[in-house]
This record gives structure tokens, C-alpha cells and sequence, in this order.
């Protein structure tokens, strides 16, 4: 069975005068990658890209090896997809079961009894076993995201997308859910989109973080954490140097930085430390160099 | 809870078979929307409450099936054709294109269109053909006529309702456009009543998805009934026509490549066999009027 992959080289998209991407390579191969950046970095264009729901305007797209402008090979690619978009509305009257059982059917799982029995194995992953027979417009906001997921997972796909997926998901279930994925990840490209860096570095090797369009960094997560080695500290006053400060739980603050001020207690950077630093403390900040590996 | 997952899914079904699967799972959904059921259940209480035999004037009644099946199919079909557009980013990328989705949907326009020929049936049987009412029309036209009137609405109507569901956002649009062919129907009845012997005016009349073919006139005799002009066969030929004109309007949103140019070429032909329909149904028929 070849390597499931993705291929995008020098990919750009615009929408009308905007330029959600511009010049984005990347080589996506099975293992998760987490995808970082600020409102309006790009990362749903780039997720939608993925997902074959939009074309790139410039650049070329290979996702399993197949070419999604071509109709037949889209087709193709949509067969091995799992797609779970920012948003995602349901239909009026629909269950949890009824729901996702329509979506396998759309992916062509034609006969009811093995469609049946995916069904319930998804709804299973994600948690709702017990909830196929409750109506969607019912549920509540974590619940439905959970049935969105679940749509996703239909028949473990080679290729899984996710907008934000832990969106609304309780901790218990977002737990459960990275042990789900990183199982699927043994043998599936999984892209993942989140403003929740804990998130990324419990489940992903790689990240790539977007800014205005373009990729900022793209390597492990273990090397952006250590680029803030030595740059983030404990005070008891946010600290002028720091790039951005805020008080912990203990009532100090923790300060990121690209200078810790002499005889700082200095603690160990985490990814949002790291994500912070990367983007210099704001998310209005100007782009500096590229610091991608 | 378990994060054990199965093996992937089995060998993807051919296009085919998932086809068969959707159009089936859509009108198992048709057959259950009460906007249907309503207009089911009207048109059977019409029915089994007509008494039946001959009756001042067949046009009063001959309508109601294409109210009751093809308009309240056609809101019917528009709803389920919109009720899953909030999921379209999810169902957008299914392996199942948005005009095999919409080509699904349009089977479901087989089930009003056999419940028209039911009704049809039923009609028939109430009022058989030869009867005075039907005027001066042969019976296989009378035959023609009724099956434009009561059978052909009902498949028209949810085709319709598709192609609106497909291409216009506004919730209420079937509702507006069941009225609106209500009023076009009786506005180019109207010139009709006055004008009976001109071929425009004949023309205007059969310029719409539904026809009357006959007249009891006001003012006379009550007894007659007039034989418009116009053929009853050409007119079925051009409702037909039309309901491949919502299909394949319908097909064309979310069509690329070259199913779309497939799409465009069969409706440049459809069109112009339109107008050859509408032509010979205009000028087909009678020659003048014809009082029975």
C-alpha cells in the first residue's frame, strides 16, 4: 500500500484582492501536524485547500498523488478524505445516527449493514454512543462537534482534516479523541487546525504555523519549543522587556521575550510560549525573518 | 468507549450503486414531508368525494391534482433540496458529486408523478372520456389533455421545486413561485375567453406549464362547451420538455469540466426543442373553435 502524502508547491490563493496564501510548499506525510496562527492566517484556506472544497489560484496541490482539479482523480482523492470544517450547519430533524449514516452514504458505504456498523463505530470514537438517537438541533455545541468529528472519522480515512476540532469538547473527550487520532496517524496524513497549542503538543510531530498567508515556521514541535529555551521567566511585575506578559494562577507573571532580564527566574517555554515568541507577543505584530527549521 | 478502529471501509462502491442508495434515502424522505403528505391527502379527499359522471365544466375541477400534487410537491422538493445546504461543507467533498446529489433528488419526482397517474386513473374512471364536458376533443385528446392536466403537473412540480432548491437562497421562493404560475396560468387564460379564434392569443395560452382546452360559456347556452385551439399532444411535448429544463438547470449548479459543457450543449438543444413544441402547439389543433 504506497504512503499516504500530500504535496503542495508554492500554493497560493486569493479571494478577489485578498491573498489568503501566498507561495505555501509543503510535503505532508502519515503522523499528525498541527497547524498554528493567528484569525485570518490562512489556516482554513489552507485546510480547505487540503480538503479539495476550494482550488488554489496558484501553485499545484498532490494529495495522495492525484491532481484535485482534475474531476475524476478529486473523486479519487475524496474516497480516502475525512473532512471536518470549521463550521458545519445541520439539517432540521436529523439524529446524531441519521446524520452521520447520510454522510456515510455519500462516501459510498452502499450496503446498510456494514454502513450501520461504521456508523456506530464512529459515533463510538467520539463518545456518542449512547446519543445516534437524539435529535442534532437537541444536542449541545460540544456534543454536535462531536458529531461533525465523527462524519470525519467514516472509514478511518487516509487523508483527515480538521478545522478546529476540539472546539467545544470537554477535557475528558479531547483526551480520548488525541488517542483516536493518534492511532489514525499511524497510517493517515492528519492536518489539524487549533488555537489550542496544548492541543498540538500533546498530539503532534510536526507544526507549521501560518501568518498573513504565508508559513512561518514548519518543523517539530520539540525545536520551536526549544527556540524559547532561555526566553520565557517568572517576575512579580509584567516585565517592559518581554514581548508579552500575563499573570499566572500563582499571582506572578510569566514573561516571554527575546532577552530575559539579568537574574530572572527563568522556567521551561512551552509551545505557546514558543507560539508567542514566534509571533512576537501580538497578533498585529509585522512578520519578522523566517525562523521555520 | 473504545479508540479501537476498524479496518478501512470496504472497495468503494461504483458511482452507480451509491446513486441508486442516495435517490432511494431522498425519496424515502420525500414520501415523509408533510408539505407532501398535506397535498397527498387533499387531492385524496377530492377524489373520493367527487360524485363523479359528467359535470357543467371539467376544467373546475382538473386543476386540483396539479395544486395539490405538483404544487405542493414542487415546495415539497424545494425544501428537501435545501435542507441539507447547511451541511454542504461537509457533504461537498463526498465522493458524490452536488449534481449526482441533485440528480438523486430528482427521482423523487417519480413518487408525486405516480400518485398523478393514480389520480389520473381515478379521474378517468369518475369522469370517462366522452363525456359532454370534454367537448368536442377526440378521446385519445381528451385522454391527452387530462394526463397534461393532472399527471404531468405532478412530475413537473417537484423538478421545479429541485431546480429552485438548487439555485435560489430565499427560503420562501417556492411558495412565491406556486402563486406566481397560478396567476400566469389564469393571465393567459384570460385573453383566451375574449380572443378564442387567434392564433397568438392560442400561442399566450399555451405559453405556460398548465392549460385549460375547453370553455362553458358564460353568457348562451350553458349546455355548450367550446374546444379551444391548440393541441393537447404538442403541449404535453412541451411540459415534458420543460421538466427536462429544470433537470438539467437543476444539473447545472455545481457542474464543472465537462459535465457542465455536456449540461449547457443539452440545454441549447431542450430550448430549441421548446420552441418547436410551443409552435406546434400553438398553431396544432383546431382550426378555429369548436362548439358541442
Amino acid at each position: 500500500m504506497p504512503t499516504a502524502s500530500i504535496t503542495l508547491r508554492d500554493v497560493g490563493r486569493t479571494f478577489g484582492a485578498t491573498q489568503a496564501l501566498t507561495g505555501v510548499g509543503l510535503d505532508l506525510k502519515p503522523g499528525i501536524t498541527g497547524l498554528l496562527g493567528p484569525n485570518g492566517a490562512g489556516k482554513t484556506t489552507l485546510l480547505r485547500l487540503l480538503a479539495t472544497a476550494l482550488p488554489p489560484t496558484q501553485g499545484q496541490l498532490s494529495v495522495l498523488g492525484l491532481d484535485p482539479e482534475v474531476p475524476a482523480e478529486r473523486t479519487s482523492i475524496r474516497r480516502q478524505l475525512g473532512y471536518l470544517p470549521q463550521e458545519v450547519g445541520f439539517p432540521r430533524g436529523f439524529t446524531a445516527f441519521a446524520f452521520v449514516d447520510y454522510i456515510a452514504l455519500l462516501k459510498e458505504w452502499t450496503q446498510p449493514a456494514a454502513r450501520h456498523s461504521e456508523v456506530r463505530r464512529v459515533l463510538g470514537l467520539v463518545g456518542l454512543s449512547d446519543l445516534g438517537s437524539k435529535r442534532i438541533r437537541a444536542m449541545s455545541g460540544g456534543q454536535r462537534r462531536r458529531v461533525a468529528l465523527a462524519q470525519a472519522l467514516l472509514g478511518s480515512p487516509a487523508v483527515l482534516i480538521l478545522d478546529e476540532p476540539t472546539t467545544g469538547v470537554d477535557p475528558e473527550q479531547r483526551v480520548t479523541l488525541r488517542t483516536v487520532l493518534a492511532e489514525i496517524a499511524r497510517t493517515s496524513v492528519v492536518v489539524l487546525s487549533t488555537h489550542q497549542t496544548e492541543d498540538v503538543a500533546a498530539l503532534c510531530e510536526r507544526v507549521i504555523v501560518l501568518d498573513r498567508g504565508r508559513v512561518r515556521y514548519d518543523g517539530p514541535v520539540t525545536d520551536l519549543v526549544h527556540q524559547a529555551a532561555g526566553r520565557v521567566w517568572l517576575a512579580d511585575e509584567p516585565d517592559p522587556e518581554a514581548s508579552v506578559s500575563w499573570r499566572t494562577g500563582t499571582g506572578r507573571y510569566r514573561n516571554v521575550g527575546p532577552r530575559v532580564r539579568d537574574g530572572a527566574e527563568q522556567v521551561e517555554p512551552s509551545l505557546e510560549d514558543a507560539y508567542l515568541l514566534l509571533r512576537g507577543g501580538s497578533p498585529d505584530h509585522e512578520p519578522r525573518e523566517e525562523v521555520a527549521s | 468507549m473504545t479508540a479501537a478502529l476498524a479496518p478501512a471501509r470496504p472497495e468503494a462502491a461504483a458511482g452507480r450503486t451509491a446513486f441508486a442508495a442516495l435517490a432511494a434515502r431522498e425519496l424515502r424522505r420525500f414520501a415523509v414531508n408533510p408539505v407532501f403528505l398535506a397535498g397527498l391527502g387533499m387531492i385524496t379527499w377530492i377524489l373520493v368525494t367527487d360524485p363523479g359522471g359528467n359535470v357543467p365544466e371539467i376544467d373546475a375541477i382538473s386543476g386540483y391534482p396539479a395544486a395539490f400534487l405538483g404544487g405542493f410537491g414542487m415546495m415539497a422538493a424545494f425544501w428537501l433540496t435545501r435542507s441539507m445546504n447547511p451541511s454542504e461543507p461537509v457533504t461537498g467533498v463526498t465522493p458524490v458529486t452536488l449534481p449526482a446529489r441533485t440528480a438523486a433528488l430528482c427521482t423523487v419526482a417519480i413518487l408525486p408523478f405516480a400518485c398523478g397517474c393514480l389520480a389520473l386513473l381515478w379521474f378517468i374512471r369518475l369522469h370517462p372520456v366522452g363525456l359532454h364536458m370534454y367537448g368536442a376533443f377526440s378521446r385519445p385528446a381528451q385522454v391527452a389533455i387530462l394526463t397534461s392536466q393532472i399527471a404531468v403537473p405532478a412530475l413537473g412540480g417537484p423538478l421545479l421545486g429541485v431546480a429552485l432548491g438548487r439555485w435560489v437562497r430565499f427560503p420562501g421562493a417556492a411558495l412565491v413561485v406556486f402563486l406566481f404560475i397560478f396567476g400566469w396560468v389564469n393571465l393567459v387564460t384570460v385573453p383566451s375567453l375574449f380572443h378564442p379564434d387567434s392564433a397568438p392569443v392560442t400561442l399566450l395560452r399555451m405559453f405556460s406549464p398548465f392549460a385549460f382546452f375547453t370553455l362553458r360559456p358564460i353568457h348562451g347556452d350553458p349546455s355548450h362547451i367550446i374546444a379551444w385551439r391548440g393541441s393537447p399532444w404538442f403541449f404535453l411535448g412541451w411540459q415534458l420538455i420543460l421538466c427536462a429544463i429544470a433537470v438539467l438547470v437543476a444539473l447545472l449548479r455545481g457542474a464543472d469540466g465537462r459535465l457542465r459543457s455536456r449540461i449547457i450543449r443539452a440545454l441549447m438543444i431542450v430550448a430549441a426543442g421548446a420552441m418547436i413544441m410551443l409552435t406546434l402547439a400553438g398553431t396544432g389543433g383546431f382550426a378555429h373553435p369548436v362548439s358541442l
